[in-house]
């Protein structure tokens, strides 16, 4: 977004005297949306953010949480939503190398990436050509990183036609006493390293906080290029680095460029900097003000003391690496900037950095109502042909033609692969048996209904798939994606989103120990996409042997459903899918369920009970058990009147319902005892409400009435339709 | 104790799993990261390319790292019997400096493609096939956008009458590759090419329906420079 006059009017009392051009552009870079969070910050502040195993807290490029003594993960998440709109393939690949770079400003190693992507309709041309770039993006850069794409999230739904969300989650190891982040001094060299600065990427982070415009295509300037091989050699570069201790500190050159990194750091540690922007290495001759503000790929700030820079140097050669020593950090606190011997910037480094904050006005449009809609008088439908539809829905059936594209493996880490289970499981390292769990969740539609409880639902989502496999949930970070800031009746959705998150962190313990918002996300004529809130999780895993997955592995095993159901169709796949319809309240956030059913099935795992564990979500009970039976190659019977449910008037409540707080859990027969009885300790619900067949068939039973599916046919249902409709 | 070089190019991202697997086995031989412009063919018992996109796969997958000098150091060692195994980034490299026969084209579907597979292993032979019984079956993942082998028939009579070879089993070749070739050895052997990853076929990492494949082949090394090879 422009400066606005009453900001430029505010530059004039912070300097004195008129801007420059150069500084103007600082300023609007470093002033805009992407970067300050002017809009958001206030209310950010409702988040719980601290807890016993945070060390890193919001504020520095990425978090960092203990999961083991003397281990930290650092992990983050980030969006690159209008990058994407314009350029899907280098939008979604610069996404993800500025994740990692964000990762690495810690001395962390990347270990793993998410892709949470939140598409238009495939039929759609445009949509399609958009998804296809994207995920042929993630699948170049991840790739040739080296970093494995071990989980996500996809939806696909017509609001995303033309801005899509691609949000992009790293998570990285670092041992505690290695994270990087010493003080700056004054007389720090300030060193860039990497890709040559060229003019691409200019002003990216305002272009990303303002609505697209019309014709988008002349925005492609603002589109960075990506270079993965630099990447690559940026992580091993800066391994080295750190593994010697050579540097203090470490940003990324991301949005806001030079200008965003030096001011930044300045900022935080009372400093001032000096830079002879001359002196950086350039793809092409550019203007001063096209240095400070370019958003060029690849490229990082390490700051290092004049003493070690000869050992710096040489790493970087080593890697072939360029790099340029293009200033000092000082005490005076200010930002100068000089261009052949000429200063064309100087500028307080506080007040460039910090934007006053604004308070947004807010109010709930007129089409929120959908999400208090009732959910009344439904025709009956034949359960068998909405099982189907539901599971071979794009935003339900299997990812494979998504996942097999991006190398999951890389690393040797990869226990739980993607598709096996609700979350990927990643050794620590070689022969250690510690590891970790991730799993990224949002639901578009619940947001869109209701933005507190469908906030407070994703993090609930993201809870249980931790669990599932077995994992102590520690920590999460958010990504929130909405419209314009400036427009109360979508500012709106933003504030209860947050809100909806804030309490049901606080409620489940879970500090938010980082985060971005993602404002602006309208298409071109104005309307909001669905607003949406993207929770990535880390759990902790004793024993990476020891996991469950979700496929059922045996027959005669009781099927055993954790929680109660209620008549919760409101926003559900089912609605939408085999009705059409796009409204209802959605289910209810259960946190204390959450807890004592989480309890439970970890109790279950951690004493091998478990055979087989899958959170019961989109598409309800029907879709968690076929995918179980598909995906296990084991038939499956299951009488729908013993599932608890409580209000439940017609079959098809029961079957769909997205219910939360609920599992599905596969056990022995000779154990269903010792499990109820744990489960009556425990204060949770456990009901046996089917077994596991020799036969390959999926049968629900109410009553007198059956239904009945071959496993093929539903394998054919879920594991090819997306493939149909992408590849 | 046995050494192995682990040559590193830019670019190069499996060369610590390797390392780390050689380790984990607990196979007694030492495996190095060594940086591409600093290897000598000397002074090592085995050499790994490992896997990766060295030189960001720029023009061919493997055919710029296959030009560097480093290789001309191989070859050297290749001539005095040194044994050298290349996976997948690796084996596009040895295909690539004429050290195997064959060449590796993108694949089938025109897309990166990462998944388990199983494969067969015919006239196992060699340093890197020492324990490996004919027929045996071996499970590992792939992970490549170009994998796709593909031999001239001539050639392919003389391989397959001569040299050890991994096929994908029936039903499960995942990129077209011709006579579902997954990987080619030198005919003694001493020299092995292959697209799936051993180093990540091993113990906890491999998934419920598959065996530990690459374990026999780490195994087969450490063996083979035990007794001498």
């Amino acid at each position: 977004m422009p400066l606005t006059p009453g900001e430029i009017e505010e530059i004039r009392g912070i300097l004195g005297r008129e801007p420059t051009p150069e500084e103007l552009a600082m300023f609007e870079a470093q002033w805009s949306e992407h970067c300050s969070y002017k809009s958001s910050r206030l209310l950010l502040k409702l988040l719980p953010t601290s807890g016993s195993r945070v060390l890193v807290g919001p504020g520095r490029d990425a978090p960092a949480v203990e999961v083991f003594p003397g281990i930290a993960v650092v992990f983050k998440i980030e969006s690159h939503n209008h990058p994407s709109a314009v350029d899907p393939y280098n939008g979604a690949a610069t996404g993800i190398g500025g994740i990692v770079r964000d990762i690495l400003t810690l001395g962390a190693k990347p270990i793993a990436l998410l892709d949470l992507l939140y598409l238009g309709d495939p039929s759609d041309p445009h949509a399609s050509w958009i998804a296809r770039g994207v995920i042929k993006g993630i699948s170049d850069y991840g790739n040739r990183i080296g970093v494995p794409t071990v989980a996500g999230d996809t939806w696909f739904d017509s609001s995303f036609d033309r801005q899509p969300l691609v949000n992009v989650a790293c998570v990285g190891l670092a041992r505690v006493e290695e994270l990087v982040g010493e003080q700056p001094r004054p007389g720090d060299l300030i060193v860039i390293v990497g890709n040559p600065t060229g003019r691409d990427g200019l002003l990216g982070s305002s272009f990303a906080s303002k609505p697209l415009a019309e014709d988008v295509d002349k925005d492609i300037g603002a589109v960075q290029v990506a270079d993965p091989l630099t990447e690559k050699l940026l992580i091993d570069s800066l391994a080295e680095l750190v593994q010697r201790k050579l540097v203090r500190y470490i940003k990324d050159l991301g949005g806001g460029g030079l200008t965003t990194a030096v001011s930044e750091v300045a900022a935080e540690f009372n400093l001032g900097a000096e830079l002879d922007l001359d002196r950086l290495h350039l793809r092409t001759e550019l203007t001063p003000l096209e240095i400070l503000v370019s958003e060029s790929q690849e490229r990082m700030m390490v700051v290092v003391d004049p003493e070690r820079l000869q050992e710096v140097s040489k790493v970087f050669e080593k890697y072939d690496l360029q790099y340029s020593v293009v200033g000092v950090f000082t005490n005076t606190g200010r930002v100068v900037a000089r261009f052949k011997g000429r200063v064309v910037a100087d500028v307080p480094s506080k007040e460039l950095a910090r934007p006053r904050s604004i308070r947004r006005a807010s109010r709930p449009p007129v089409e929120a109502l959908s999400g208090l809609t009732p959910v009344i008088g439904l025709p009956e439908v034949s359960i068998s042909e909405a099982i189907l539809r539901v599971l071979s829905s794009p935003n339900v059936s299997s990812r494979k033609w998504i996942y097999e594209q991006y190398d999951h493996e890389v690393g040797a880490r990869t226990v739980v692969k993607p598709g096996y289970a609700d979350a990927a499981v990643l050794r620590l390292d070689a022969g250690d048996r510690r590891g970790i769990a991730i799993k990224g969740d949002a639901n578009p539609r619940y947001t869109y209904l209701d933005p507190f409880n469908g906030a407070a639902n994703s993090v609930a989502e993201c809870f249980r798939n931790l669990v599932s496999v077995g994992a102590t949930p520690v920590a999460i970070v958010d990504e929130l994606n909405a419209g314009n800031p400036e427009k109360p009746e979508q500012f709106w959705y933003f504030e209860m989103m947050l809100k909806g998150l804030a309490w049901m962190a606080e409620e489940l313990g879970l500090p938010v120990v980082g985060g971005k918002v993602s404002f602006y996300n309208e298409d071109h004529l104005g309307r909001q996409v669905k607003p949406t809130t993207t929770i990535v999780g880390v759990g902790v895993v004793e024993d990476v042997s020891r996991v469950t997955t979700m496929d059922f592995k045996e027959s005669r095993s009781a099927v055993i459903v954790v929680g109660t159901t209620f008549p919760e169709i409101g926003g559900s796949e089912y609605l939408y899918r085999v009705h059409g319809l796009e409204l209802g309240e959605i289910p209810r956030p259960r946190p204390s369920s959450e807890l004592r059913n989480s309890t439970l099935v970890l109790e279950l795992i951690r004493r091998g009970l478990a055979l087989a564990v899958h959170d019961v979500g989109l598409g309800g009970l029907g879709v968690a058990l076929a995918e179980m039976a598909v995906l296990g190659g084991v038939g499956v019977e299951v009488d729908i009147e013993r599932v608890p449910c409580r209000g439940c008037l017609r079959v098809d409540e029961v079957i769909f319902s997205e219910t939360q707080a609920r599992y599905i859990v596969e056990v022995k027969a000779n154990s269903v005892n010792e499990v109820l009885r744990l489960a009556r300790q425990l204060g949770a619900e456990a009901s046996v409400i089917g077994r596991t067949l020799g036969s390959g068939v999926y049968r629900l039973r109410f009553g007198s009435a059956v239904v009945e599916l071959p496993l093929d046919t539903l394998r054919t249902a879920y594991l090819e339709s997306l493939e149909r409709l992408l590849g | 104790m046995a050494r192995v070089a682990v040559i590193k190019f830019p670019g190069t991202n499996c060369d610590e799993d390797v390392v780390r697997a050689f380790r984990e086995l607990g196979l007694g031989i030492k495996a190095e990261v060594i940086w591409y412009k600093d290897f000598r063919s000397t002074g090592w018992d085995a050499v790994v390319i490992p896997g990766g996109f060295s030189y960001g796969d720029w023009l061919r997958a493997g055919a710029i790292a296959a030009r560097t000098r480093v290789m001309d150091e191989v070859r050297e060692g290749v001539s005095r019997g040194l044994p050298v195994l290349g996976i997948c980034n690796g084996f596009q490299i040895l295909v690539e400096a004429g050290l195997l026969p064959g060449a590796l084209l993108p694949n089938e579907s025109g897309r990166f493609i990462c998944r388990w597979v199983r494969t067969v292993v015919e006239k196992p032979r060699g340093p890197w096939l020492a324990l490996v019984e004919d027929g045996s079956r071996l499970d590992m993942p792939v992970a490549h956008a170009e994998g796709r082998y593909y031999v001239d028939e001539v050639t392919y009579r003389e391989i397959s009458s001569k040299s050890p070879l991994l096929r994908y089993e029936k039903g499960w070749n995942p990129n077209g590759s011709a006579y579902d070739l997954a990987g080619v050895g030198s005919e003694d052997g001493s020299v092995l090419g292959l697209m799936p990853h051993p180093e990540r076929a091993i113990g906890v990492l491999t998934p419920r329906g598959f065996n530990p494949g690459g374990e026999a082949i780490l195994r087969s090394i450490a063996l083979s420079l035990r007794r001498g090879w």
